[in-house]
């Protein structure tokens, strides 16, 4: 009987202290982890990617960094996911999800005969308390497609801990992919890599001396978003392709509030965010906010103070994101030299570049793309308007380019016709590229606030 | 060379200017040398508006009998690139010097392969003369940022020759054979050889007979950017030799308020035919309207679509794009007050503010956080709607210097900073 117990004693001591060797460990953090490969459509060529996902839940989901693809990337666009085991070269198939607004996170998910053997990132144990100072952790690189995406161990320790405004550590050096797994020495989940930050060097050559340079390591990272950050958000798998439902604010050009300017406001210890422009017709309108105001609290918990400055302005971000529209919030803000309390009732986010409807004029070597509310702030239109179309792409040596057409121009007149909506504009363009006598056509477009008459030669 | 070719090189000078210069958040004194030639026995002396500016503060002229003399700003217009100034007749007086006075001939009778020179100081090269041809005697070449980030060409046509003009040549003259200025030498390409330009005669004469008696040209502006139609006539359905298009109509402008709109084709302006197929028939269409008194009623006469409409635009005063320069020296600051057509560029709401030009190293401003391209709308609880106003608060400052908050619009994000002794 005390034999047995002795027995028994140590094998317990075996999985809580010592744990498993790392090769072993290692081996089996593996089956979290796959490297992901697609394609990004454009007009005329296909862009591949390559990205490094964690293994989410026994649905076979999968998370990219939020970096993985650009947001005015059209979900249509992404093509041909596959998912490659590390060291594998058989590959299966996947179904991009969508983006998660709050967490920056594209979700993608594998087709049920791919998720054999795949183990979700929540089976592990999650660290109990934070990793501290020095704390040693590890983690998983993945080689490139030609070395069959080969897994390699990294290590290092814990250098710094900070609030971006999630509690992030800086390892001493790079400890995993970006995307990928970081655990301590029992196995124990850490965080996720996040993308790296870039680093200050100087550039040696024959003709220069030392000019500087950042440079940004994008296959490993020292940078670990710490777990208790990563769990509670992974059931936010959009509903949709579109991630939405998205909050909406509708205020433009946040900035920090400088600490010096704090202690000039008799704000010490205070942090807050100077408002620079208000959208028309916005929740923030609604809500009485005005340009200048300085935002301060949000339902009665003031801004931290976060390091760097501008910091607390991806926090107010967050705070908005993490909400659903149709939310309502409570503002104290600074205006001139009093305080003024808002309740603002959150909008639903007004359709972003990447669900505009698009058409692509091959002939004719350009796409247009609805004219958005965001579109309007930019050329200073009245809210709401519809009018004209927006260059989305210009194919490189086409009839459109060596009219001096540029993507970002907003078309206004075809023929000297005005445009009231987007069906019209692509109604008069496929017109005028299904007809063969055609020898030219004319655009009014607007630039930088000035308006163009480019003139298009056909054949 | 002939007696008056002679006469002419007695007639023309060296330029040496000293000029403040605000670029670095500090007023510092920069030099060039320049050329110029002189007009008249009461000693002005033309040359190039970038070689003589306004923030000139020390002007030299070296006569071709190798005495220095020293000169004042009488007129300036960057519009056409001119700059008079006027020599120390008293020192010349009590000195006993004497110089030769140039010539004018008719820009309007060269032609295409005449034999012209250029006469300046070619990279600081005194009295060299080069040769060439008319190259081109009705060039269209505007430049919005063209003298010293200030506009010109928008209302004259150029000389283009193959003189050799190198910089140093500008604001000396292009001459015939027979010495007499046809043009003033003030531009070259870029990168390329053998392609120069001149203002022709006849604009120089009569820019120069208005900065004499006014020291500045007043002109009148609408707000209209004209580009020439070519070949765009049968678009518009146009009858032979008529309209030029409105390219572009600034927002706020004259045009604007009257309702002119981009892509109308205007045909007449004031009742009279306008032509505008080729870019170099812009200039006297523009400066038919620019040489009208400010507040005149243009009645302009525009195609739209199938129709034709009559609008009445009532002019007002044309301003440049660069607005005064000011250095703050206990901040490290250099600003420029925003222009109407600055704020037009930069789609700002209005001309409210200044624009950092530089910031020292080091100083409060920089050191507050402040940067080159900001605009500053406001300090403490004052908006700059002039740069006078920042000049007072300013001079409160250096009374008793105390932390100021300054806004700031970058990109149009509006950040506030704290300037601290």
């Amino acid at each position: 009987m005390s034999l047995l117990r002795c027995s028994l004693l140590s094998f317990a001591l075996a999985l809580t202290a010592t744990a498993a060797p790392l090769p072993e460990l290692f081996q089996e953090r593996l089956k979290s982890v796959v490297a992901v490969e697609f394609f990004i459509q454009t007009e005329i060529e296909r862009q591949p990617v390559t990205v490094l996902g964690t293994v989410i839940d026994d649905a076979g989901t999968v998370i990219l960094p939020g970096a993985a693809i650009m947001p005015s990337v059209a979900p249509g666009q992404l093509r041909d996911f596959k998912i490659y085991r590390p060291g594998g070269t058989e590959s299966a198939a996947a179904t991009y999800l969508g983006q998660d607004a709050f967490t920056g996170w594209h979700f993608v998910r594998i087709e049920e005969k791919g998720r054999t053997g795949l183990v979700p990132v929540t089976h592990w144990q999650a660290m109990q308390a934070d990793p501290a100072l020095s704390d040693e952790l590890w983690g998983i690189g993945l080689r490139n497609k030609d070395e069959d995406f080969q897994p390699y161990f990294l290590s290092s320790r814990v250098a710094i801990m900070m609030n971006l405004p999630q509690k992030t550590v800086v390892l001493g050096s790079d400890v995993a992919g970006p995307g990928l797994p970081v655990f301590n020495a029992a196995g124990e989940l850490a965080g996720l890599a996040q993308p790296s930050f870039g680093q200050n060097f100087l550039m040696f050559s024959r003709n220069q001396r030392g000019s500087p340079v950042v440079l940004v390591n994008v296959e490993e990272s020292s940078v670990v978003l710490l777990a208790s950050e990563v769990l509670p958000h992974l059931g936010r798998v959009p509903k949709s392709v579109t991630g939405r439902p998205i909050a909406w604010f509708g205020a433009y050009g946040l900035q920090p509030m400088d600490p010096e300017v704090a202690k000039l406001l008799k704000l010490e210890n205070q942090s807050g965010v100077v408002v620079s422009d208000i959208m028309k017709s916005s929740p923030a309108e609604q809500a009485g906010l005005q340009e200048r105001d300085i935002i301060l609290a949000i339902d009665g918990q003031p801004l931290p103070r976060l390091k760097p400055d501008r910091i607390v302005v991806s926090y107010f971000g967050q705070q908005i994101l993490r909400r659903l529209p149709g939310d309502a919030l409570n503002l104290s803000v600074l205006r001139g030299t009093t305080r003024v309390e808002l309740k603002l009732k959150l909008g639903d986010e007004p359709k972003l570049v990447r669900e505009a409807d698009r058409r692509y004029f091959e002939k004719l070597g350009l796409t247009v793309r609805e004219f958005l509310y965001n579109d309007g702030i930019i050329h200073r239109a009245s809210p709401g308007t519809t009018e004209g179309v927006m260059v989305h792409f210009i194919k490189p040596g086409s009839a459109v380019a060596t009219a001096g057409l540029r993507s970002d121009d907003w078309v206004r007149e075809i023929d000297g016709v005005a445009i009231k909506s987007y069906t019209q504009a692509t109604e008069m363009l496929a017109a005028i590229e299904a007809d063969q006598h055609r020898a030219e056509f004319v655009l009014l477009v607007s630039r930088g606030g000035e308006t163009q008459v480019l003139r298009v030669k056909l054949n | 060379m002939s007696r008056g070719f002679n006469r002419l090189l007695d007639a023309v000078v060296r330029i040496d200017v000293r000029e403040i210069e605000f670029n670095d958040g500090a007023k510092r004194i920069t030099g060039g040398v320049g050329s110029g030639v002189i007009i008249s026995n009461d000693g002005l002396v033309l040359t190039n508006a970038h070689v003589v500016s306004p923030q000139a503060v020390e002007i030299s002229v070296t006569l071709a009998s190798l005495e220095r003399i020293n000169a004042k700003l009488v007129g300036w217009d960057h519009w056409t690139d001119l700059a008079l100034l006027r020599i120390d007749l008293e020192a010349i007086k009590s000195r006993r010097l004497s110089f030769a006075v140039a010539d004018f001939g008719d820009s309007d009778d060269l032609f295409v392969g005449q034999t012209v020179f250029a006469v300046g100081t070619p990279h600081g090269l005194t009295r060299t003369v080069t040769r060439g041809i008319i190259s081109n005697n009705n060039r269209y070449f505007e430049d919005s940022r063209g003298v010293n980030g200030y506009e010109t060409g928008a209302f004259n046509t150029w000389l283009q020759t193959d003189a050799a003009i190198n910089p140093g040549n500008s604001g000396g003259p292009l001459v015939t054979e027979d010495g007499k200025v046809v043009g003033i030498n003030s531009r070259g390409y870029v990168g390329a050889d053998n392609l120069g330009f001149a203002i022709p005669a006849k604009v120089a004469r009569t820019v120069a007979a208005t900065l004499v008696k006014e020291g500045a040209v007043t002109r009148s502006y609408a707000g209209i950017g004209f580009r020439e139609l070519q070949d765009l006539e049968r678009f518009y359905a146009l009858s032979a030799n008529t309209g030029v298009l409105v390219a572009n109509v600034d927002v706020g402008s004259p045009a604007a308020k009257a309702g002119l709109r981009a892509g109308d084709v205007v045909l007449t302006l004031s009742g009279r035919k306008v032509d505008g197929r080729f870019p170099e028939q812009l200039p006297p269409i523009q400066q038919s309207i620019a040489s009208l008194p400010v507040g005149a009623t243009v009645k302009v006469g525009a195609k739209r679509g199938d129709q034709v409409v009559e609008l009445s635009v009532v002019t007002e005063k044309l301003e440049s794009r660069v607005g005064e320069e000011w250095a703050f020296e206990k901040w490290g600051l250099t600003v420029r007050k925003v222009s109407r057509a600055y704020a037009r560029e930069n789609q700002l709401a209005d001309a409210t503010g200044v624009v950092v030009l530089g910031v020292q190293p080091g100083y409060p401003a920089a050191e507050a956080g402040l940067a080159r391209g900001d605009i500053i709308t406001k300090v403490g609880s004052n908006t700059i709607a002039e740069l006078a106003r920042l000049k007072e608060l300013y001079a409160g400052y250096e009374s008793k210097p105390e932390p100021q908050l300054v806004e700031a619009q970058r990109n149009r994000r509006i950040s506030l900073y704290v300037i601290k002794p």
